[in-house]
C-alpha cells in the first residue's frame, strides 16, 4: 500500500543527480524496493551509480534497487499505448513523431509524457519508493503543473482523464518534492522562489531540503588566523572561515533543511553518491 | 567596431561574475564597455550598478565607461514576435497560450533572444565593447548554435509534420481527411487543440524571413567574438566544457579556458610548524581538495591544447568593483583585444 513517489530538483550544479542516488541508495539499504529514474537527458544520475548509462528499462544496481532513463521518445509510445489505451493495431510510428513535434508548441505535452511514466511505475506495485532525478528548479513548476495546463487546454477525451489521474497522484499523501540547494544566495533565492510557489498551489507536498557541500565551522578566530606565520595554513585557514560564514548566513534563510558535507577531494560521482548516502537520513 | 567576448559556461560555475570582472577590466582602460548579464547575484548586480534589472542599460555609479543590462528572455521574445509579425499578428501571438510554452519551453528560444539582444547593443555603434554572461543552458553551445535552431523553429518543422510537407493557408490546415494519423491525434487530444495549435503556428510563421534576416548578421557576429569557456574543477561542469569544446561550431574562434576556484598547488604536502590541531586539519582537507584539481588539470590538458588561466576560489562572492578586476584581469589581459583607436 505504501507507495511512494519523491522528485528531486534544485537549481543545475547543486548536486542533484548525487542526492537522488544518495537516497535511493539509503532507502534501498534499509529494505525498500526502489526505482531510480533520470526525468531529464542532462540526468548525472548514471554516472552517480557507477554506470556509464540508463537505459528505459530498468536496470538492477544493487540489492532492492533499479534504475533506469525515461527515454522521450519511448515514453510517448507507452503513453500512447497503454495509458491513453491506443490498441495494438494502431501504428504508432506517425502519431508519436507528431506529438513529439507537436510537444514543442503544447505546453505540458512533454512534461505530462514524462510525468506519465513515473505514473506508471509508480502504480505498477513493483516499487515501495520510485525516486526520479527530477527537472531544474527552474523547471519544476512547469512539470508540476503540466497535467492540470493539460486539463485546461484538453476538455475532454483520454488524454483528459489521463492528465487528471497525474494531478491526483502528485497531490497523494505519498508524492513529495524534494529540493536540493547550495548554502548560497542564487541557489538559495530559486529554492524560496519555488517554494512559495508551492505552498501556494499546493500541487505536490515538501518532503525535505538538503543544503549541499556545507562546510563544518573551523573553529579559530580571524584575528588568530590573521597572525598565523604559514602562509598555505592562514590562507585554507581563512578560505574555510569565509566559505563557513557565507554558508552559515545563506543557511539562515532556508527552511527546516538537512546539511550535507563538502566532501573535500572526493570527486568520482559514485562515491560522492555512497558517502552522502549515509547523511541522508535524517 | 564593436568588439564582443562571449563568456560560456555551466551554471553555477562562476560565469556571470567572471563576465562582470571582464567588463571591469575593459572599462577601467576607458573602453565604454557594456555586460550584458542573465542572472546575478543581489551584491553582483549592486557592484555592476544594475538598478532596474532590466534590458536597458544602467551606467555604474563609481565607473562612467561602465554599463550593464539584464537579458530577459521572456521579455525578449515578446520584442522578438513585436518585431518581426505585422502588429496584429503579434498581438495574437503573444496572447496564445503556446507562446508562453516556446518562450519557456524551447531551449534555443531564451539564447536566440539573447543573441537578437546582444547583437542590437553590438550594431548600434554605443559601445567599444560588450560583454555577455550567456544563458546556462548545455554551457553556452544553445547560444552559438540558437540562430540556426530559430529559424528550423519558425521555418515550419513541426508545421510540416503537421501538415505533411505542403504548406496550406490559414482555412485548410488540416486535411483530416488524407492525414489518418492527424485524425487520430485530434481524438485523443481533443477539443479542437490541434486546429489551436495549427493557428498559432501559422501566425508564428510571420517572424519566418525578419529572423532568417536576422540570423546572419548575429551568426557573424558570433565568429568574430572572443570566447571565453568558465568551468571549475567538479566532473559535471568539467563535461560540459569538454562538450563546447568539441561540439562548437567550427567558425567560431579557439576559447581561452578559465579553471575557476583554482586552490594553490603549493597546499599539496605542505608541511607545517603550526601546532593547532585544527588548523593543520584544515589545511590536509583543503590539500587533498587541491591533489584533486592537480589530477583533473593534468588529465584536462592532456585532452585539449587550449590557452587556459587559472582564477583563485573565493570565500565570499565579489561585491566591488575593485576586487572583480584583480579576480578578471588574467583573462583580460589574456584575450589581448587590441586597444581602441
Amino acid at each position: 500500500m505504501n507507495h511512494e513517489l519523491q522528485i528531486v530538483t534544485g537549481k543545475g550544479g547543486v548536486g542533484r543527480s548525487a542526492v537522488t542516488a544518495a537516497i535511493a541508495l539509503a532507502a534501498a539499504r534499509s529494505g525498500r524496493r526502489v526505482l531510480a529514474a533520470a526525468m531529464t537527458d542532462a540526468s548525472g544520475l548514471a554516472v552517480h551509480f557507477g554506470l556509464d548509462r540508463l537505459d528505459y528499462l530498468p536496470v538492477p544496481v544493487q540489492p532492492n534497487l533499479h534504475a533506469m532513463a525515461i527515454d522521450r521518445g519511448r515514453a510517448l509510445d507507452e503513453y500512447l499505448r497503454l495509458q491513453i489505451g491506443l490498441g495494438k493495431r494502431v501504428p504508432l510510428l506517425p502519431l508519436s513523431r507528431n506529438l513529439e513535434a507537436l510537444s514543442q508548441t503544447v505546453p505540458g505535452i512533454r512534461d505530462v509524457v514524462t510525468t506519465g511514466k513515473l505514473y506508471h511505475e509508480v502504480r505498477s506495485g513493483n516499487w515501495d519508493l520510485v525516486i526520479a532525478d527530477g527537472p531544474p528548479t527552474g523547471q519544476i513548476m512547469s512539470y508540476l503543473r503540466a497535467s492540470r495546463v493539460i486539463a485546461s487546454l484538453v476538455r475532454t477525451g483520454r488524454a483528459r482523464e489521463q492528465a487528471d489521474k497525474m494531478t491526483e497522484l502528485l497531490a497523494a499523501p505519498g508524492s513529495s518534492l524534494i529540493m536540493v540547494t547550495l548554502a548560497e544566495e542564487l541557489p538559495v533565492t530559486e529554492t524560496l522562489e519555488a517554494l512559495a510557489e508551492l505552498e501556494g498551489e499546493g500541487l505536490i507536498r515538501l518532503g525535505g531540503v538538503f543544503a549541499n557541500r556545507t562546510v563544518r565551522p573551523l573553529g579559530v578566530s580571524e584575528a588568530a588566523l590573521n597572525a598565523v606565520q604559514d602562509e598555505a595554513v592562514r590562507a585554507s585557514g581563512l578560505l574555510h572561515r569565509g566559505l563557513y560564514e557565507g554558508q552559515k548566513r545563506w543557511r539562515r534563510e532556508l527552511p527546516n533543511h538537512v546539511a550535507l558535507p563538502l566532501l573535500f577531494g572526493e570527486h568520482i560521482p559514485a562515491d560522492v553518491a555512497e558517502q552522502l548516502s549515509t547523511q541522508v537520513v535524517s | 567596431m564593436t568588439d564582443i567576448v562571449l563568456v560560456a559556461g555551466a551554471g553555477g560555475v562562476g560565469k556571470t561574475t567572471l563576465a562582470a570582472g571582464i567588463g571591469v577590466a575593459a572599462a577601467l582602460e576607458g573602453r565604454r564597455t557594456l555586460v550584458l548579464t542573465v542572472d546575478p547575484a543581489r551584491r553582483l548586480a549592486t557592484a555592476l550598478g544594475l538598478k532596474k534589472l532590466s534590458n536597458i542599460a544602467d551606467p555604474n555609479p563609481d565607473l562612467e565607461t561602465l554599463w550593464a543590462a539584464m537579458l530577459d528572455a521572456g521579455a525578449s521574445w515578446e520584442a522578438i514576435a513585436r518585431r518581426h509579425a505585422p502588429p496584429e499578428v503579434a498581438e495574437r501571438l503573444v496572447a496564445s497560450p503556446f507562446f508562453d510554452a516556446i518562450a519557456r519551453q524551447f531551449p534555443a528560444g531564451a539564447a536566440y533572444a539573447a543573441a537578437e539582444e546582444m547583437s542590437e547593443q553590438v550594431e548600434n555603434g554605443a559601445w567599444d565593447l560588450v560583454v555577455v554572461d550567456t544563458p546556462p543552458s548545455s554551457g553556452g553551445i544553445d547560444f552559438l548554435t540558437a540562430p540556426a535552431q530559430m529559424r528550423a523553429l519558425v521555418g515550419g518543422r513541426v508545421l510540416r509534420m503537421l501538415t505533411g510537407g505542403r504548406l496550406p493557408g490559414r482555412k485548410t490546415f488540416f486535411d483530416r481527411a488524407t492525414k489518418p494519423a492527424l485524425r487520430l491525434m485530434d481524438g485523443v487530444l481533443g477539443g479542437g487543440l490541434l486546429q489551436d495549435v495549427g493557428d498559432f503556428l501559422f501566425d508564428l510563421r510571420h517572424t519566418y524571413d525578419g529572423i532568417a534576416l536576422r540570423s546572419k548578421s548575429i551568426a557573424a557576429h558570433m565568429e568574430r567574438a572572443h570566447m571565453v569557456l568558465v568551468t571549475t574543477n567538479d566532473p559535471l561542469p568539467l563535461i560540459e566544457a569538454d562538450r563546447f569544446v568539441v561540439e562548437r561550431p567550427g567558425d567560431t574562434r579557439t576559447p581561452i579556458i578559465v579553471f575557476n576556484r583554482t586552490l594553490p598547488e603549493a597546499w599539496i604536502g605542505a608541511t607545517t610548524t603550526v601546532s593547532n590541531p585544527r588548523l593543520v586539519e584544515n589545511l590536509s582537507r583543503w590539500a587533498a581538495e587541491a591533489a584533486y584539481q592537480r589530477d583533473v588539470r593534468a588529465s584536462w590538458e592532456e585532452r585539449h591544447n587550449l590557452p587556459v588561466v587559472d582564477v583563485p576560489w573565493q570565500a565570499d562572492t565579489p561585491n566591488d568593483i575593485g576586487v572583480l578586476k584583480t579576480l578578471a584581469d588574467p583573462i583580460w589581459v589574456r584575450l589581448a583585444i587590441a586597444p581602441v583607436p
